[in-house]
């Protein structure tokens, strides 16, 4: 009798066998990002939206920066196709909200890539070792907090030219230390926990104890971080550029746009309305990807 | 502790230095300089505008020559504003700033941490996404179109308040300014709040606490609060340093005379002494907050030595 | 008999020169309102109250209230006598200034012909380190050389003849030294209070003016109060007793605390927003045109830029009928000119072609582009301070250029102290440029294009026109100096160093019941002495 049902469940579980896998936390992490329905809808948009913004001027009739003096400052119609009116110097609003989705977009990714991986580097390894490095390297993150960012940005713009990607450095320069310091903040709190004690105690170099161990753990504080940068850094580029040290007429911004439309808000609101509701969008759908994510990695929440 | 907080306080001294020396090289290198103006003026007027500034001498005697009087706590005559010392200057912005950037920051955090804990407490439901979606709008609209919005609302069509200004710190004027430092504020604290709390409370000891069957309200406000608050202790430091000095777009468009206004005018105009004391008084409000805000950490998390 | 005949002279000369009132004219049957005060803009904090050394608008328009030199100019924009009751030229290169001896500072001391010379030989002295120092200096006996450190201050041409007589000797014949007086970097100081406050004189503690006003209160970057000066000589026809100037920048905000309450008169509207409040405030809105240039300068010496043909060719395609009416759109006249309207001393000029419909302008100008070698497609870089007025203009020539001339105009913005230090340095290619007089007078305009003078940003150099100007200025007939100079306007132009584009004008919003505001002052200049307020 037992020689038959073992063979039964061997048989069984040849069966199965092929079926089964191990789950890995991405993958799992990715399912749990998927019912999140928020972020998943904002996943969405976003795509739709930098679909948009890459495509849709070579779609659209009008070029970005042709303009036109008897049609300014018109409010949104179906003739002449500007869908969404004219800017106050009679340039189709549409493509250049596109136009500008396309820098704004660019910078902000590029930037926030820039300035997270260097905040998290600095932070991590400044809480992790402490002592005498922690000290130095939070009084450099305390010298770039208190000199003025205005006077850099001058100085980079005027001695080293406009190229985007210099615009990308300089707004990379001023916002590094907000994300350094939280993971400092975080690490000093993680180092002192149990699994790290055991991994120094089995001897693991601390350079993999840093980005093996405690890396994973800040996810959390990063991600939601990260999404508060990237509004951040999207703004500090509409400063710049209005402040003449960033991206140069005729090309534009959200930020660019966004300004100029709030002068003339009660006169000609669409100007800022349609960037407005872009770039409000585009952020917003930032925060709950952002959200999403943290739920979905966070280690305990399994 | 006290022996790591009296170490810090004297690192401030190298740090500042550091400061000095480099604001100090990038001033000097900045294209334009305080002398340039539209009208050109004869060689003679410029040799005596370099004299009376001490703008002859070698550079270096200028930084030593700065350094002394930074050491009486003189911070130099301003360029810009002619006939004010940069002490002075200082002494009436710095009181603006602070009151209206320390009050907001106050009302920004009690909002910001509630809303954020109501919002991880009911995660992922409808007041999450509600409160979140509210609570965001700071961080999704820049200031210079939240501003004139408010600006538009509260101050023309309804009224209530002017619509900038100052007066001897009547609280008619301060009104909109904090309105707009705590909308952008409360967004950044609650969704950090909100991140922290779910991780918080989904750890063991309280867990612990739930099994040992304490009343919701206990668990959150006497266990999971503390740890909860690190990320955003964290946050307060740059918050209030910014509240403080960088201001420049509130200050514009609400017209306060604070320290935002004087580091871009000083800026601009290429007002070395301005800008350097600017700057040594915001490496000083940094250094010390920072402080305050890592002992803050050493409070909150009994694990955290120093 | 001989005083008699003597004052008569006196009082016809003075007449002609002297204006009708010395303070604000109220026509009959309008009644005042109980508290006469007034809130203004000033734009931007005034870099110093000291009078030799205030340099912005903001400034002078407080050392104007604060202080009052010989003569001053009142409300219509006409020279009225100031200190001085009455003035007579006494020769081509010389003029006495009889003091009257009314005139007090708020201390109670007698204003003194000393004070005067105290106050010019300050000017000058290259230790004060004025930047109005050659402005004005150039216009007395010895100025230019004590500002270059060749010569003492004490050789200055002014002289106190007694207490209250001062003379003026000028190097050359100037028509308009009643006016020049009218400005405070040639005023009085008094020497005592200023020398023992040093560097704090200025300060409302220790201020002691001589103008209708005195300094109550100095909160930098807020406001500035200025309460009625009791020793003031015309005290009595002084309305307003509390003026305040406000520091606010954004010019958007200044419109809203004036749509808020907090404001009466705004110091200028925001571009692009002037049709919108005419239409709203049709009681309150102002716009008078200012003796002023807007223009964009060409480096004369750059390699593209040094055939005149291109120079011209880039002058004449650029529309400024739509430039005005739609681009900026706030009342600006369209100028091709050195001269501007309303300008003392020299007529507008302008070009033959202004005339001609813009297709044939176009055609000339390709056909010149063409002679001149420069195919389409060729860049161009244009330098202009950030400023959303400046921007849109920029991008209208842009276009412009683009599609009447297929040139690619790179546009590049920068801060107001860069864009400065590039058009001194000759650093450029096409920049935005513009002047606003310092006195009513043509010569103020050919600085701008005289050889080797500092204000040339063109590097450009006409030396036949200077003579002109040279001829003119030594010349004692106005009409024949308006004539040399008109001719010298003209012919500098057809070089066509800068490309002249709009006359400055001032649109501004300020309340119906502010009285005194006329359609004729010029050069912007009100003293709160000028105005009062309509009962409402």
């Amino acid at each position: 009798m037992n020689n038959k049902n073992d063979d039964l469940v061997e048989a069984l579980s040849a069966a199965i066998e092929p079926s089964l896998h191990g789950r890995s936390p991405w993958a799992s992490a990715r399912t749990r990002f998927m019912r999140n329905k928020a972020a998943v809808f904002s996943l969405c948009l976003l795509c739709v939206i930098t679909l948009a913004c890459i495509v849709g001027p070579y779609l659209l009739p009008h070029a970005f920066d042709s303009a036109d003096w008897e049609a300014m400052s018109q409010a949104p119609t179906w003739t002449n196709m500007h869908w969404f009116g004219t800017d106050e110097s009679g340039r189709d609003l549409l493509v250049r909200t596109l136009i500008g989705g396309r820098i704004s977009l660019m910078v902000g990714l590029m930037a926030t890539i820039a300035s997270v991986s260097l905040g998290i580097a600095w932070g991590a390894t400044a809480g992790f070792v402490g002592g005498r490095v922690d000290a130095v390297m939070m009084r450099v993150v305390d010298i770039m907090y208190a000199v003025p960012y205005l006077l850099i940005a001058i100085l980079m713009v005027t001695l080293l030219g406009r190229a985007f990607y210099l615009v990308v450095i300089t707004i990379t320069v001023f916002s590094w230390m907000d994300m350094a310091r939280v993971v400092r903040g975080q690490t000093l709190s993680l180092r002192s926990k149990e699994f790290v004690e055991a991994a120094r105690a089995i001897g693991v170099p601390t350079h993999r104890i840093i980005f093996q161990h405690i890396v994973p753990n800040l996810l959390g504080v990063v991600v939601v971080y990260t999404t508060i940068t990237v509004p951040g850094v999207i703004i500090t580029e509409s400063v710049l550029s209005f402040l003449g040290l960033g991206i140069q007429e005729p090309m534009t911004s959200w930020g660019v746009l966004i300004h100029d439309g709030a002068q003339v808000m009660e006169v000609s609101p669409w100007i800022l309305l349609y960037p407005g509701a872009l770039l409000s969008t585009a952020l917003y759908c930032f925060n709950y990807i952002g959200d999403g994510l943290r739920d979905a990695l966070d280690p305990n929440d399994r | 502790m006290w022996s790591y907080a009296l170490r810090r306080l004297l690192a401030t001294i190298p740090t500042l230095l550091l400061v000095i020396t480099v604001c100090y090289l990038l001033l000097h290198f900045t294209p334009g300089g305080p002398f340039d103006t539209e009208k050109k003026v004869s060689a003679a007027v410029l040799a005596n505008l370099q004299e009376k500034y001490h703008m002859n001498e070698p550079l270096w005697k200028q930084y030593l020559l700065y350094l002394n009087s930074l050491l009486h706590g003189d911070l130099g005559a301003s360029f810009r504003y002619e006939d004010w010392s940069v002490n002075e200057l200082v002494a009436t912005a710095l009181p603006v700033s602070a009151v209206i950037g320390g009050v907001s920051l106050l009302i920004s955090l009690l909002i910001g941490v509630a809303l954020g804990s109501l919002a991880a407490l009911r995660q992922n439901s409808v007041v999450d996404y509600l409160v979140m979606f509210l609570g965001s709008v700071g961080s999704v609209f820049p200031s210079f179109v939240i501003g004139p919005v408010l600006v538009m609302v509260f101050a023309i069509w309804l009224q209530w308040v002017p619509s900038g200004g100052w007066d001897n710190f009547a609280p008619r004027y301060m009104v909109l300014p904090m309105l707009l430092l705590v909308v952008l504020n409360v967004a950044t604290i609650g969704r950090v709040m909100r991140g922290s709390m779910i991780e918080v409370m989904s750890s063991n000891f309280i867990r612990t606490a739930r099994a040992k069957g304490l009343p919701q309200r206990t668990v959150v406000l006497r266990h999971a609060m503390k740890p909860a608050l690190l990320p955003v202790v964290s946050l307060i430091g740059p918050m209030a340093i910014s509240a403080i000095t960088s201001a420049v777009i509130t200050e514009t468009i609400f017209s306060l005379p604070g320290l935002g206004k004087l580091i871009v005018s000083g800026a601009s105009n290429r007002d070395y002494t301005l800008v350097l004391g600017l700057v040594v008084l915001v490496t000083v409000i940094t250094v010390t907050f920072n402080l305050l805000v890592d002992l803050a950490y050493a409070l909150l998390d009994p694990k955290i030595r120093y | 008999m001989a005083s008699q005949l003597k004052f008569a002279a006196c009082a016809l000369v003075c007449a002609a020169i002297a204006g009708p009132g010395t303070a604000a004219v109220i026509p009959p049957g309008v009644q005042l309102h109980s508290t006469q005060t007034l809130i203004r803009n000033n734009g931007s904090e005034p870099d110093t109250l000291d009078p030799m050394l205030a340099e912005g608008v903001p400034a002078n328009n407080i050392t104007r209230e604060l202080f009052e030199g010989l003569t001053a100019t009142d409300g219509a924009g006409n020279v009225v006598p100031g200190v001085a009751e009455t003035w007579k030229q006494t020769s081509s290169t010389s003029w006495v200034f009889t003091l009257r001896k009314t005139a007090k500072w708020s201390n109670g001391d007698g204003v003194t012909a000393d004070d005067f010379i105290y106050g010019m030989r300050r000017l000058v002295d290259p230790k004060t380190a004025s930047q109005y120092a050659n402005t004005f200096g150039i216009f007395l006996v010895n100025g230019k050389e004590i500002t270059e450190g060749k010569k003492a201050t004490s050789e200055l041409g002014v002289k106190a003849l007694d207490k209250y007589t001062v003379e003026i000797r000028t190097p050359y014949p100037v028509a308009f030294l009643p006016e020049l007086v009218s400005n405070l970097q040639l005023g009085p100081v008094h020497r005592a209070s200023q020398e023992k406050a040093g560097k704090d004189w200025t300060k409302p503690a220790n201020l002691v003016s001589n103008g209708a006003y005195t300094l109550s209160e100095w909160k930098v970057n807020s406001k500035i109060v200025l309460t009625k000066n009791p020793q003031y000589w015309d005290a009595a026809n002084v309305q307003l007793t509390k003026v305040t100037y406000l520091a606010v920048e954004s010019d958007s905000a200044d419109v809203k605390l004036y749509e808020s309450g907090e404001n009466e008169w705004v110091l200028l509207l925001p571009p692009g927003s002037y049709e919108k409040y005419k239409a709203q405030y049709p009681r309150e809105i102002r716009n008078t045109p200012l003796i002023g240039l807007r223009y964009y300068s060409f480096l004369n010496t750059d390699p593209l830029l040094k055939d005149v043909r291109v120079r011209k060719a880039l002058s004449m395609v650029l529309d400024r009928d739509i430039l005005a009416q739609k681009v900026t759109a706030d009342g600006q006249l369209p100028a091709y000119g050195l001269i501007v309207k309303g300008t003392v001393g020299s007529d507008v000029t302008s070009y033959d072609w202004a005339a001609w419909p813009m297709a044939k302008r176009v055609e000339e100008a390709k056909k010149l582009m063409a002679e001149a070698g420069v195919a389409p497609g060729t860049k161009l870089k244009f330098s202009y301070n950030t400023s959303d007025y400046h921007k849109k203009m920029a991008i209208f020539a842009a276009s412009e250029w683009k599609t009447k001339l297929s040139l690619d105009l790179e546009l590049d913005a920068m801060e107001f102290k860069v864009l400065i230090k590039k058009r001194n340095d000759k650093d450029y290619q096409i920049a935005r440029n513009g002047w606003n007089a310092d006195y009513n007078d043509a010569t103020t305009f050919f600085a701008l294009v005289q050889c080797g003078n500092d204000q040339n940003n063109q590097a450009s150099c006409n030396k036949k026109a200077d003579a002109l100007i040279d001829q003119g200025n030594q010349s004692l007939d106005a009409t024949k100096r308006k004539e040399l100079l008109t001719q010298a306007a003209r012919l500098v132009m057809e070089d066509y160093p800068m490309m002249p584009l709009l006359q400055y004008t001032i649109p501004r919003l300020v309340k119906s019941y502010v009285g005194g505001y006329t359609a004729t002052n010029a050069l912007d200049r009100y003293r709160g002495k000028d105005l009062y307020i309509i009962k409402h």
